[in-house]
C-alpha cells in the first residue's frame, strides 16, 4: 500500500479553485517531484497533506488512515510529516542546535541530554554540527536548509516534504541540494518535493508530475514531457533549459 | 442602607465645588500641555547644539527628569523652597514642576523622531545655503513634529491623568474635591469610582481628538 | 545633619521602594503576558474583555485607582493591604500598558516560523510559550524599560497608603529638620540612581539573552 494516497483532492479559496481533483500516490522510500508554474497549487497540495490547509473535498490517506476522518490527531499527523519550508523558517531566537532540539523536547518529551544527542546526530549527518551554536542570522541559505532538514529528520518522520527547496538559494547551490536529496533517498528517506526548478528536478528524478491550474496534466519522464507531450505549453515548460542536467 | 440617596444628595450639594475642581484640572492640563510642548521644543533645539557641553547638559536634563518621579520635584518646590523664604502657590508649583517634567519627555520623543529623518535632506538644505536655524525651522521641525504627533498627544493624555497628583500639594483640582465629597459621607468607593469614570470619560474625549489631529497632520510618505 | 546623613536616613526607605517597584513590575508582567497571550490565542469572544481591560486601566490615573482600591474597597467590605493595593492599581495599569507593548512586539514575530511550528505538530500554547514569547520579549525591551521606569516613578504613591518608602522618609525628615531642599534633592538623586541601576540591569539581561539578528543588537 502507498504511504500517501491522495484521491480526488479539491481545494477552493472562496470561488477560486486551487486544486481541482488531484490524485497522487507516494510509496515508502520513493522520491517524488511535483512540478508546475507558480500558482499552480503545488504549495497548497503540500499544505493539505498535513492539514495546514483544510481540503474542500476528496480524501488523503496517510499510512491507510484518512487524515480528514473523525478523531484524527492533527498534531500527531503533523509530527509524522517533516516539512521543509521555502524560506526554511528556522526559529530566530534559537541556535542551530536549539532549532533541532525544540521538537524533541516539547513534542517528544525527551530529556535535554537525549534530545541533544539525537539533534547532534542529525546535525552531524547533515554536516552542520560545527555550526551548532550559531543563530539563523549567522549562517548561509544552504546551511539554513540543512538545519531545517535536520530539524525535520530528527522527528523521525514517515516522509519529508519540500516546498520549493531551491528558490531561496543561489542557483549554483542546485547541484549540492540534488546530491543531498539523492543521498537521503538512498538512505531510505521518503521525499516529496514540489518545485519549478527544472535543473533540480532533472538531477533527482526520472519521472515528474506536472501540476497546472489545479489538475495533474502529466506523469512522465522529463524527456517525454519536453519532446513528445501533445500540449505546447507543457513542452515549452519542460524544454526551457534543455542543455542543463 | 440609604447609601445611594445620601451620596447623591452630597454629590448634588457639592456639585459646584466639584465642577470648579474639574475646571482647575482641565486648566492645569491645558497649561502644562502647552508649556511642556514649548519648553520641550527649546530643549529639543539645544539637543542638537554644535557645542558638546550644551548637548551633554541637555542629555543630562532629559535623562534626570525621565528618571526621577514628578512628585519629588513638586515636593522639593512646595515643601523645600519655603526654607529659602520662597513660598509658591500650589498652582505655580504644579505648572513649573509639570512643565520641566513634560518638556523632558517631549524633547525625548522629538529626538527619537529626528533620528529617523533622512540625513540627506539636511545635507541638501545646507548645500542650498540654509543656515542652522533655518534648517531647524523649515526642514527638521515640520517633519519631526508630524512624526511625533502620536507620542505628543499621548503625553497630553498622560498630563490629564497625572494632574491628579497636584492634589498631593494641596491644589484643589477635581480629585481633591472628590476627596472632600468622600470625607463628608464616607462613601469612598462611590466617590472614587465616580472620579475614575470622569477621568476615563475625559481621556476618551482626548483619545478621539488625538486621532483627528493625527489624521490632519499626516503627510503622504512620512512616517506611519 | 549633612547631606550624607540625609541620604543614609532616606536609604531606610529604599527597600520599600524597591519592593513596591518589583511587586508592581511582576504583576504588570504577569498581567501583560496573560492579556497579550490570550489575545494571540485567538479566542474571539475574549477580545472585547481584553480591549475593555486595557482601555479602562490605561484611562484611569494611578492615584485614583490606588485610592479606589485602598480606601474604596473597604467601604464595600473588601479589605486590601497596602502592597496588594499597589499591585492592584499600579501593577494592573502597568499590565495594561505592557499588554499593548507585547501586542506590538508579537506582530513582529515571523508568521513563517509560527507556521513551521504548526507544521511540526506543536499546539497553540506551545507555540506561544516556546516561539512567540521568547522572540517577543527580546523585541519588546525598549517598551518594557519605559514601563518599568514608569512604575518606579509612580512608586512614591505608596506613601499615601502608609508604606514607609523613600518619599515617606523624606516627608518625615522634612517635618523634623525643615531642610526640604537638601532632602528632596537627595531623594531625586536617589531615584535617579535606582533608575540607572534598573536600566543597567535590563541592559545586562538584554545582552545576556541577546540573539544575533533579533531585536536591538
Amino acid at each position: 500500500m502507498a504511504l500517501i494516497q491522495i484521491r480526488n483532492l479539491v481545494k477552493r479559496f472562496g470561488t477560486h479553485t486551487v486544486l481541482d481533483g488531484v490524485n497522487l500516490n507516494l510509496q515508502k522510500g520513493e522520491m517524488k517531484v511535483v512540478m508546475g508554474p507558480s500558482g499552480c497549487g503545488k504549495s497548497t497540495l503540500l499544505r493539505c497533506i498535513n492539514r495546514l490547509v483544510e481540503p474542500t473535498s476528496g480524501t488523503i490517506l496517510v499510512r491507510d488512515q484518512d487524515i480528514m476522518g473523525p478523531g484524527v490527531d492533527v498534531r500527531a499527523l503533523r509530527q509524522s510529516i517533516g516539512f521543509v519550508f521555502q524560506q526554511f523558517a528556522l526559529y530566530r531566537h534559537l541556535t542551530v542546535l536549539g532549532n533541532v532540539m525544540l521538537g524533541l523536547r516539547k513534542l517528544r518529551g525527551m530529556s535535554r541530554a537525549e534530545a541533544e544527542a539525537q539533534a547532534l546526530f542529525q546535525l552531524n549527518h547533515l554536516e552542520m554540527a560545527d555550526h551548532r551554536d550559531k543563530y539563523p542570522s549567522q549562517i548561509s541559505g544552504g546551511q539554513k536548509q540543512r538545519v531545517a532538514i535536520a530539524r525535520a529528520l530528527a522527528m523521525d518522520p514517515a516522509v519529508v516534504v519540500f516546498d520549493e527547496p531551491t528558490s531561496a538559494l543561489d542557483p549554483v547551490m542546485v547541484r549540492e541540494v540534488a546530491e543531498l536529496f539523492n543521498r537521503l533517498n538512498r538512505e531510505g528517506v521518503t521525499l516529496l518535493c514540489v518545485t519549478h526548478d527544472l535543473a533540480l528536478a532533472s538531477q533527482i528524478a526520472n519521472r515528474v508530475i506536472f501540476l497546472d491550474q489545479g489538475v495533474i496534466r502529466a506523469d512522465d519522464t522529463l524527456e517525454n514531457l519536453a519532446k513528445h507531450h501533445p500540449n505546447d505549453q507543457v513542452r515549452a515548460f519542460f524544454g526551457q533549459n534543455k542543455g542543463q542536467s | 442602607m440609604n447609601g445611594w440617596s445620601g451620596f447623591q444628595r452630597d454629590l448634588l450639594e457639592q456639585m459646584p465645588l466639584i465642577l470648579a475642581g474639574l475646571r482647575q484640572t482641565l486648566q492645569l492640563t491645558v497649561i502644562i500641555s502647552v508649556t511642556g510642548l514649548l519648553f520641550g521644543l527649546v530643549v529639543f533645539y539645544f539637543s542638537n547644539s554644535p557645542y558638546q557641553w550644551v548637548r551633554s547638559l541637555i542629555q543630562g536634563y532629559i535623562s534626570f527628569f525621565i528618571g526621577t518621579p514628578l512628585i519629588v520635584l513638586l515636593f522639593l518646590m512646595y515643601y523645600g523652597l519655603p526654607q529659602w523664604g520662597l513660598k509658591l502657590s500650589p498652582f505655580l508649583v504644579a505648572v513649573i514642576g509639570f512643565t520641566m517634567n513634560v518638556a523632558a519627555y517631549n524633547a525625548a520623543y522629538l529626538t527619537t523622531a529626528r533620528n529617523g529623518l533622512d540625513p540627506s535632506e539636511i545635507e541638501s538644505a545646507r548645500a542650498q545655503g540654509f543656515g542652522r536655524g533655518q534648517i531647524f525651522r523649515w526642514i527638521t521641525l515640520p517633519q519631526v513634529l508630524r512624526l511625533s504627533v502620536p507620542a505628543l498627544t499621548n503625553q497630553c493624555i498622560g498630563n490629564l491623568k497625572d494632574s491628579s497628583v497636584a492634589f498631593l500639594i494641596q491644589y484643589t483640582e477635581f480629585f481633591a474635591r472628590i476627596q472632600e465629597l468622600a470625607a463628608t459621607n464616607f462613601q469612598f468607593f462611590k466617590a472614587y469610582l465616580l472620579a475614575a469614570a470622569v477621568y476615563l470619560g475625559l481621556v476618551s474625549i482626548l483619545v478621539l481628538t488625538a486621532r483627528q489631529v493625527e489624521k490632519w497632520t499626516r503627510l503622504p510618505g512620512l512616517g506611519r | 545633619m549633612n547631606f550624607f546623613e540625609i541620604v543614609a536616613q532616606l536609604a531606610q526607605g529604599l527597600v520599600s521602594t524597591v519592593v513596591v517597584t518589583l511587586v508592581c513590575s511582576g504583576t504588570g508582567m504577569a498581567v501583560g503576558l496573560t492579556v497579550a497571550g490570550l489575545r494571540r490565542m485567538g479566542y474571539a469572544h475574549l477580545v472585547p474583555f481584553l480591549d475593555g481591560f486595557t482601555y479602562i486601566f490605561r484611562g484611569v490615573p494611578v492615584l485614583v485607582l490606588l485610592f479606589l482600591v485602598y480606601f474604596g474597597l473597604p467601604s464595600v467590605g473588601i479589605k486590601v493591604g497596602p502592597l496588594l493595593a499597589m499591585a492592584l492599581s499600579l501593577g494592573l495599569i502597568a499590565g495594561a500598558y505592557l499588554a499593548e507593548v507585547f501586542r506590538g512586539a508579537l506582530d513582529s514575530v515571523e508568521a513563517s516560523e509560527i507556521l513551521a511550528a504548526e507544521a511540526m505538530g506543536m499546539g497553540r500554547l506551545q507555540i506561544l510559550t516556546s516561539i512567540e514569547f521568547p522572540q517577543m520579549l527580546r523585541l519588546a525591551v525598549p517598551g518594557m524599560i519605559n514601563e518599568f521606569t514608569s512604575i518606579l516613578k509612580y512608586s512614591p504613591f505608596a506613601y499615601t497608603v502608609g508604606i514607609a518608602e523613600i518619599t515617606k522618609q523624606a516627608m518625615t525628615l522634612t517635618a523634623t529638620t525643615l531642610r526640604g531642599i537638601e532632602i528632596y534633592l537627595a531623594v531625586g538623586v536617589l531615584y535617579f540612581l535606582i533608575y540607572r541601576i534598573l536600566l543597567a540591569g535590563v541592559h545586562f539581561l538584554e545582552k545576556r539573552y541577546q540573539v544575533p539578528g533579533l531585536g536591538t543588537s
